[in-house]
This record gives structure tokens, sequence and C-alpha cells, in this order.
């Protein structure tokens, strides 16, 4: 299978100003959007060519998206699906992930948490499997199996969930990651709590890496969540 | 249901003992005539033996009653009748060796008239006792031993009856009962069924159209009807969410569009969010109600862990604030339930108590069993809840007016009810000297299940 310079993503959406937002996240994620705007005519598209992720509306004309992922996966299709759908309450999100969507994204969404949700299922489709032990961004240092951090040759001392949040943000090094999607991966909860509880979190795990590393390596983004950026490429 | 059974039964066994007591009444009425029909017939037999004696005695006195009296004895047995006549205390003829004891005689004439019944050894008799003039006592008396044995037989035989009665309106009544409760039972269980949640549950056709059909199809038409409700109360809650979001989702993309005003946009954005949280609540919370009791959709949860999770969210936030956090949390209790919303309970108490506790409050999380129950508890030493707003707490929009300017809609322990109830747990509040506690009990997970 090869993958193309640019990937291709379908968008099945009928609300027409939804689409066009959808598309502009689209190409600011540096892929090409093409659109559908019913269950039938998404669905066929899907079958026909392999795109690299699939947007997939729920109350569509025709259908609900959820029930065409196994379709489209039947078909032979290896994309991604995220599901963008107005049925956005917690217990519609499990049972669309549950029917096999990779992301699910309740309407009304922020472009930034879009992009930021696309940018990391593409960064997924393109991931060569990667079980390296030792993942190294510079001088910082995360042992996958041992489940330990370092800056050179000091060792961190951090918490398991702080692990499993600093190895979701190694993952996405380098791209903006919102709290909803820390609060759904590093916690598996799907409801937005009143609180911004992640940030709490995430301040520990950087006041230590920063401590340790003596340079920001979590930064925030402007409002909506964190960029992981260890030797400070993206700024 | 128990109580349904013994009602229908009693029904069925009055109508049965009403029948067996009208049955023995007729018996009784029969009992009655025969008795008197036969103690005539002994006095007719009485009355014909003394008109005979009284013949002879009016013609040759003493002498031919005294032959009569040897005549009759020698000619009867004792069993059938006795016969005695007597010379003040010397016998002169019969079947008796001595006047018997304690029988009083009175008059001197022939009539059965003041014939009386008495026992001698044994043996019951219907006679009369006179004093002949001269100073002759006499008695003739018949031996009432066929009357008492014919009566003694209708008595036995109307016992066997009424029992046979009895038996038979008592099989009757089991198996009438049996039969209709039988059908009703279907359509309680039935009942129960639809009670459970599930909506759709239905009886077979019935074999006959009687009135438990005609009951049948006015219960089905019935939950049809509600059926039918149910699913619209879906579709509208969903077209709302829909209807709703769209709008605000364009809002969310136009205001993207928007340069050099970031902290407008910023506030609009979480006005924006905080609207989709309100309608998220009361959509979460009826959907909870509808579902409130049914069995479809838990799945077994470690509450102990989830409690875990949730409060290791929640601990840094409210440490960060100076309160003092503790969790005691006995370790692998599962309960049956719904993994998202058990958390989002959870996260509701607790973000309730870190939003009403100040710095030097404390908040602790106890996960137990208690009473065959698991028991998870939220307890704050905060300012707790203003007396007056307690009764109605748990109902959507209730906030106190000390609160006013803090963010909220007063919808969390609204859902925190609905998604206890979802699961069949109680909401308890128990009492505390300062600061507010809330708990849920849950029914524990059978491991058989």
């Amino acid at each position: 299978m090869t993958t193309p310079e640019t990937p291709q993503i379908l968008i099945v959406e009928d609300d027409q100003v939804a689409a066009e937002a959808m598309a502009e996240a689209v190409r600011d994620v540096g892929g090409q959007p093409i659109l559908r705007a019913s269950y039938d005519d998404g669905l066929e598209a899907a079958r026909g060519s392999d795109f690299a992720v699939i947007l997939f509306d729920r109350m569509l004309p025709g259908g609900d998206g959820v029930d065409a992922i196994a379709k489209v996966r039947a078909a032979g299709s290896t994309a991604l699906v995220m599901v963008v759908s107005a049925l956005g309450r917690a217990q519609n999100k499990i049972e669309g992930l549950e029917k096999g969507a990779d992301d699910y994204l309740a309407k009304p969404f922020d472009p930034d948490e879009l992009r930021a949700r696309l940018r990391a299922l593409l960064r997924r489709k393109n991931m060569v499997a990667l079980d390296n032990d030792v993942v190294a961004f510079g001088d910082l240092e995360i042992r996958m199996k041992a489940r330990t951090v370092h800056v050179g040759t000091t060792h961190v001392a951090i918490s398991p969930k702080e692990f499993k949040l600093l190895r979701y943000f190694a993952n996405n090094a380098g791209d903006l990651v919102t709290r909803m999607q820390l609060l759904e991966n590093v916690w598996n909860l799907h409801f937005d709590p009143q609180t911004n509880v992640v940030d709490v979190h995430v301040g520990r795990l950087r006041r230590k890496l920063e401590t340790a590393a003596g340079r920001p390596i979590i930064h925030t983004a402007r409002g909506e969540g964190y960029v992981f950026d260890p030797v400070g490429e993206a700024e | 249901m128990r109580r349904a059974r013994s009602a229908s039964l009693r029904m069925t066994l009055m109508v049965a003992s009403g029948i067996i007591l009208m049955s023995l009444g007729a018996m009784g009425v029969q009992y009655r005539v025969t008795e008197a029909s036969l103690n005539a017939r002994q006095a007719e037999l009485l009355r014909a033996d003394l008109e005979a004696f009284a013949a002879l005695y009016e013609q040759r006195r003493i002498v031919a009653l005294r032959q009569a009296v040897e005549f009759r004895v020698a000619s009867s047995s004792a069993a059938q009748g006795i016969y005695l006549l007597m010379d003040r205390d010397v016998k002169l003829a019969g079947n008796l060796d001595g006047w018997p004891d304690g029988l009083t005689r009175e008059g001197a004439d022939f009539t059965p008239k003041g014939a009386q019944i008495f026992d001698h050894n044994g043996v019951s008799y219907l006679g009369i006792a006179r004093d002949l003039p001269g100073g002759f006592p006499f008695l003739v008396a018949r031996a009432r031993t066929d009357t008492l044995s014919t009566l003694a037989d209708l008595r036995r035989l109307i016992g066997w009856v009424a029992l046979g009665l009895v038996a038979v309106a008592l099989l009757a009544g089991w198996g009438i009962s049996r039969a209709v409760l039988g059908r009703i039972g279907r359509l309680n269980a039935l009942a129960d069924q639809v009670a459970g949640g599930d909506l759709s549950a239905r009886l077979p056709s019935p074999r006959q159209q009687d009135e438990f059909a005609v009951l049948q199809d006015h219960v089905h038409n019935m939950l049809d009807r509600i059926e039918g409700l149910n699913r619209a109360t879906h579709r509208l809650s969903d077209a709302i969410a829909h209807e709703l979001r769209t709008p605000l989702n364009r809002i969310q993309h136009r205001l993207s569009a928007l340069e050099g005003q970031d902290a407008q946009v910023e506030e609009i954005r979480g006005e924006i969010r905080s609207t989709v949280r309100i309608f998220d609540a009361l959509l979460d919370i009826s959907s909870a109600e509808a579902a409130k009791g049914q069995r479809p959709g838990l799945v077994p949860v470690n509450l102990s862990e989830l409690a875990e999770e949730v409060f290791d969210l929640y601990e840094p936030l409210a440490e960060e604030t100076g309160m003092l956090c503790s969790a005691e949390i006995t370790p692998d209790l599962h309960v049956l339930g719904e993994r998202s919303l058990l958390a989002q309970l959870l996260s509701n108490l607790l973000d309730n108590a870190i939003k009403y506790c100040g710095p030097g409050d404390a908040i602790a999380v106890l996960v137990t069993e208690q009473d065959g129950r698991f028991l998870l508890q939220v307890t704050d030493t905060g300012p707790g809840i203003p007396e007056e707003l307690r009764a109605e707490m748990f109902d959507r929009f209730t906030r106190a007016e000390r609160d006013r300017d803090r963010a909220g809609h007063g919808l969390g322990l609204a859902l925190v009810q609905a998604i206890a109830a979802r699961h069949g747990a109680k909401l308890i509040l128990p009492e505390t000297s300062k600061g507010f506690a809330i708990g849920i009990s849950c029914p524990k997970l059978d491991p058989s299940a």
C-alpha cells in the first residue's frame, strides 16, 4: 500500500457550513478534502477508493454514519474513521467508538480541536509500528517497557498516570493536543467535566520535566491545549 | 403476587362453601323430616299396643291384662319392647324383673299421652308408665333401636356427602384459580417485564376470545401506544440535540474567522461550551431516567477501580487549591453499571465538593460494602447545602441564592440522582456536623449472574 503525498480525506456531512469548515481544517493539515452530502453517496465513495481518513456525520439523509463503519471496513478500506456528530453525549461517543470509530468529535467543535484530531489520526495512519523500547527526543529518553523517563542521565520520577500522559504526548510530539483528547485517551472519559481537571496533571508533569531538562518541554497552546516539543522544533 | 393468588382462591372457596352450605341445609331438612316420620311410626306402634291392652282391660281388668302381657312377652323379645305388670312390688307378668329405676308413673289410662323416652340396659325406649287403679304399676314401651339406627345411618351418609363436597369444592377451586391465575399471572409477568424496561414485550395471542383475551388486547394496545410515545420522545431529544448543535456549530466556525478579538472570542466559545453542557446534562438526565432500572446496557464495572481513577483525576486539583483529599476504597467491588455514567456521577460530586470548598477544607471519597450493598460516598467540610434547599436539591436548575455568582446550572445533583436511579441505587444523605455528604448505595453484582 502506498501512501499518497497528499492524504485524501473524505467528508460526509450534509450541513454545508460545517462541511466547508471541515474541508478547511483538512486543507490546514495538508490533506485533500472530498465532500459528500448523503449517507449513500458517502458510503459509495468510501468503498470506492482508499482514503486516509473519513469524517462521517451521523444524522445524514439516508442513514447513520456509525452504521457505515462496518460496511466501509468490509469493503477493504483501511481508512481511519472519525465520527463528527451532533449526537455528542458521552453515551453517543461510546456507542460510536464501540462500533468501530477511531475517533468521535461532538458538534459544535472548535476548528483547532478538529485539526488536532485529524493530525493525530494521520500520524497514526502513517506510523510505522513503533515498538521501539526507547523513544528519544534529544536528551529526553522515554523507556516504554520500564516506564521510566530520563533527561541525560537524570531519572525523572513520574507517576504511572503521568507516564501515560507523557506517552500520549510523545506519540503526538510537535502537534497540538487538546484537553478533550487527553481526557479521552489517557483517562478514558468521554464527558466534559465542569473544571479543567487535566490542566493540573499536565502542569505537574510539565514542572517535573522542565526542572530536569532546564527548558520548557510541554507548551501551552492558545486556548485549547498543549504541544509537546522537547527539542524546540516548533518554535 | 402472593396476595393476588390468595384473593382469587378465597373467592372460589367462598362460592364453593356457599354451595356446600346450601346442600348441607337441604340434607338437614330431609333429616328432620325423616326423623319426624320415624318417630310418628314409633308412636303409632305404641298406640296400637296400648289399644289392644285397653280392650282386654275393659273386659276383665287385671286378669286379662296379665294374660295379654304374658302372651306378648312370649311372642316378642325384650329387644323389641318391654312389658311389665306388677301388683305393688310384686311382678305379675312381663319381661322385666322389677320396675326400672328412676322411671316415674303417671295416670291410669291406656292412651299414648305422656309417653316418655328412657334408657334401659343401654337400649332406648318410647313408652308409658301407669299406675292402674288398685295399685298395679303397668309399663309398655317399644324399643327405638330401628329408628335410631336408621337416623344414624342417615347422619353418616350426610357426613360422607359433606366431606365429598368439600373435597370436590377444594379441587375445583384449586383448578379454577390455577387456570384463572395462570392467565392473570402471564399478564402480570408481562407488566413486570415492561416495568423492567422491555417495552416491546408482548404475549402470544390467546387461544380463545374471552374476557382475558380482551384484557390482553387492551394491555397490548396500551403498550403499543407507550412504545410509540417513547420512541417519539427519543427521536425528539435526538432532533433537539441535532437542531441546536448545528447552529451552534456554525457560530463556532464563524467565530474562528474573527481576528484580533481573541479574548471575546474565547469568552463566546466558553459560553457555547457551557450551553452544550446544559443540554447534554438534560439529555443525559432524561435518557438515564428513561433507562431507569433496565438491565440492557449495564455491564460489570469495577466500582473501586473507577472511583480510584476519578479520584486521581480530581485529587491534584483539590490539593492545589489547598484542600485535604483522602480516599478510602475497598478494592475490587463490582457493580452492574455503565462506566461512563458512574464516572460522571462521581465527577459531578467531586466537582461540586471542590467548587464549594475552600482552602483547608477536607474532601473524602469512600467506597465500601455496607448492609449487603456497595456504598460510594463523597463527604466534604464545605459550607453544605442551605436548609431551605434540601427538599429540592435534586430538582433540575435548583441553585442556592448565595451561589448565583458561581459557575453551574443546578443540574449536577439532578444528573447524579438520575444516574443512581438508572443503576437501581439508593441516594443517601448522611448527617454531617459540617459540610455535605452524599452517597449512593448500589446493588452488588451477583457473581453467579
